[in-house]
């Protein structure tokens, strides 16, 4: 990038294009010394031994060239996306699109996710890639809960997410159960294991809480691994029932749903199926969500996540509230584990190491937390965003890695930061809260 | 003599091994507003919390409109209509101010017109609330955000309101805004108070009664009036604090 064709848009302030041009310049000089001798000047051993050098200026001057035009885009993002604290050098009409387009996302993005089977119906693959982001964004509403409301660091989540997929899995391996059946016992059970993993940890916060949590999962998994007479250990649960539409299988016999429709048979069929079971319920999940928030006890957890002290000191019975949080985000969890075992056929501990319960939480974080449309938006961008860069190879952990790191430098609440209230009085007010900064003393 | 609403009696209490409270005694009648001073660490706050089940008597009795509390855990102390606002206002940051209030209304079962009634009685006595009631809460400045938490106390419509050094950090004329405040619910509600404060000077001019607190004991009891002439609670809380 040249350094002249990233200048500050006509419509910066001269004050600020002057900043971000002597910011620019800085980055560059110091790009200039550090690179100089690193890139500059290149050393090898000769081939009689002896010290050969040369030099590599035009690398140099792009490298220093590339460094002050990022600076400017950096600054001029940052002005951007950062905190609302002085002028913005971003034009009127670009802010009120930017504001309309916020407005419409959450509508926009749910009539597009329930017309996906429409439009990619030939393309097995987006399908697929479309009913791997939703059991995510199900867990990540799931966990929200937890981590986004109730403020309690749980890095083991994916232990719910074993519960429920193993408890579907033995129910209807060794019991015939159906999925629809098995589907609410899956909540019930991991609901029970979130009760169970919440009453050692009622003391603890923050770090101390997340280190008990992460064990948990840990010997969940362990737990899995080595009952091999129950579980199958390291072999799994194969031949696990697909789901079937109200008992109607959707298979290519004659009590199939495609013969009794009198249509011709196609896998996709269940494809389709598949994805509006999962959408159905993490809609579910995140309507359950929405309701509970505006209930005294989803206050509460969000009143937990504030200032546990003034809780007790309002009569609030923290010891309920943390663990209906816990159950609550556990069931979400185990209800996902049972969709996730249906649609495989074949689980085993390895879909559920720690590193799942690393991507939820990431997919929680990145979103914001506490915000339905953020996890929704993070799942895709983290899930799909994986699948898209396929296509890199070993860099895409890098590129993610530098993708979230920059998200926390600009958006450190996550993408949507934003927290909708939800108690309102009869009167509205023009002033957002957003508006107004935090003030202190 | 009718019994008082609030009596403390012999009630000791530690944290670990380091006893806070040496057998304390108190009482607050209905109506009353009682103010317990004294110097930094003498318990003030301890016997406070106490009386709320945090930390538990370890002896002596908390006995409420005549039932012993002593027992009682901590969230159903507040169901019986004590309310608390804490040291150090702890309100809700990122939740707007009406979500805070409506914290205070959850902890009891009140009907909605009880709700509303409530509000507007927060919001007479505190008009900056009402203007920024969507604002979240960590945006308030330091009197709007005790103010803050006295309505979310009061929204739980208490028979004693239990109140740890209101004005604490506040400039002098939001602190006598919110004495003032207080002195009103007295007087229009009927409202007892506990009004725990280093600020003696205008504590005690504010309540009927007080109480000094020295390293875990009442060392002195009276009327406001009264420990206001004392010559040692001058030395020692008055002209002391001036300077400083």
């Amino acid at each position: 990038m040249s350094a002249t064709s990233a200048r500050p848009s006509p419509a910066a302030q001269p004050s600020g294009s002057a900043f971000i041009l002597k910011k620019a310049l800085i980055s560059a000089l110091v790009a200039l010394v550090l690179f100089s001798l690193m890139i500059g000047v290149r050393t090898e051993a000769g081939p009689q031994g002896g010290l050969i050098y040369w030099t590599r200026f035009g690398d140099l001057a792009a490298l220093v060239a590339t460094v002050f035009g990022g600076s400017i885009v950096v600054e001029l993002l940052r002005q951007w996306w950062g905190p609302v604290d002085k002028d913005s050098i971003v034009p009127k009409p670009v802010q009120s699109a930017i504001s309309f387009a916020g407005r419409w996302l959450a509508p926009a993005l749910l009539v597009f996710t329930f017309l996906v089977p429409v439009i990619f119906y030939n393309q097995r693959y987006i399908l697929d890639l479309s009913i791997l982001v939703l059991t995510y964004v199900m867990l990540g509403w799931g966990l929200n809960v937890v981590v986004g409301l109730a403020g309690l660091l749980d890095l083991g989540y994916v232990a719910f997410y074993a519960v429920g997929a193993y408890s579907y899995a033995l129910l209807a391996t060794n019991f015939g159960l159906s999925f629809w059946v098995c589907l609410p016992l899956a909540g019930i059970l991991a609901a029970f294991w979130g009760v169970l993993l919440g009453f050692p940890v009622l003391r603890l916060r923050g770090d101390y809480l997340a280190i008990v949590t992460l064990a948990f999962g840990e010997i969940i998994r362990l737990v899995i691994i080595n009952w091999q007479s129950l579980t199958g250990g390291p072999n799994g649960v194969s031949g696990i029932p697909r789901p079937t539409m109200f008992g109607i299988p959707l298979t290519p016999g004659d009590d199939g749903l495609a013969a009794k429709l009198g249509i011709e048979f196609s896998p996709t069929h269940r494809l389709v199926f598949l994805f509006y079971v999962i959408l159905a319920m993490a809609l579910l999940t995140n309507w359950v969500t929405i309701r509970l928030r505006r209930l005294p006890i989803g206050r509460a957890w969000e009143a937990l996540r504030e200032d546990e002290v003034a809780c007790r000191a309002l009569g609030i019975n923290t010891t309920t509230t943390k663990l209906t949080a816990f159950a609550t985000g556990a069931m979400f969890g185990g209800l996902a584990g049972a969709f996730f075992a249906t649609r495989q056929g074949f689980i085993s501990p390895e879909s559920f190491t720690f590193q799942e319960s690393a991507l939820v939480l990431a997919i929680v974080v990145l979103g914001g937390m506490g915000s339905q449309l953020g996890v929704a938006l993070a799942a895709l961008a983290m899930i799909g965003g994986f699948e898209l860069f396929r296509g890199l190879d070993q860099y895409r952990m890098l590129v993610f890695g530098i993708a979230m790191v920059l998200l926390m430098i600009w958006r450190p609440r996550g993408l949507i930061g934003h927290r909708a209230p939800t108690v309102f009085l009869e009167r509205n007010q023009a002033i957002s809260s957003d508006l107004v900064k935090e003030g202190h003393g | 003599m009718t019994t008082p609403l609030l009596a403390v009696r012999g009630v000791h209490a530690a944290y670990g091994k380091i006893e806070a409270l040496k057998g304390v005694d108190i009482a607050i009648n209905r109506g009353e507003i009682v103010a317990l001073i004294g110097a930094n660490g003498a318990g003030k706050s301890t016997l406070m919390m106490t009386i709320f089940g945090r930390p538990r008597a370890r002896a002596g009795t908390i006995e409420f409109d005549g039932h012993d509390i002593t027992g009682v855990p901590t969230h159903e102390i507040a169901r019986l209509r004590i309310a608390q606002s804490p040291e150090g206002r702890r309100i809700f940051p990122r939740m707007s101010v009406a979500e805070n209030l409506q914290m205070g209304a959850d902890a009891t079962e009140c009907s909605e017109a009880e709700r509303e009634a409530g509000l507007e009685r927060v919001f007479a006595l505190f008009p900056r609330l009402k203007e920024r009631v969507v604002q979240r809460g960590g945006t308030l400045s330091g009197g709007e955000q005790q103010m803050l938490a006295i309505g979310r106390a009061l929204m739980s419509r208490p028979r004693l309101l239990m109140l740890d050094e209101p004005s604490l950090g506040l400039a002098p004329l939001i602190a006598r805004q919110i004495f003032d405040a207080i002195r009103t619910l007295n007087r229009q509600d009927g409202l007892t108070v506990l009004i725990v404060e280093q600020n003696a000077n205008h504590a005690l001019k504010l309540a009927h009664r007080g109480y000094v607190m020295v390293n875990g004991l009442i060392t002195l009891a009276g009327t406001g009036a009264e420990l206001l002439q004392r010559p040692e609670i001058r030395a020692a809380y008055l002209e002391g604090g001036r300077r400083g």
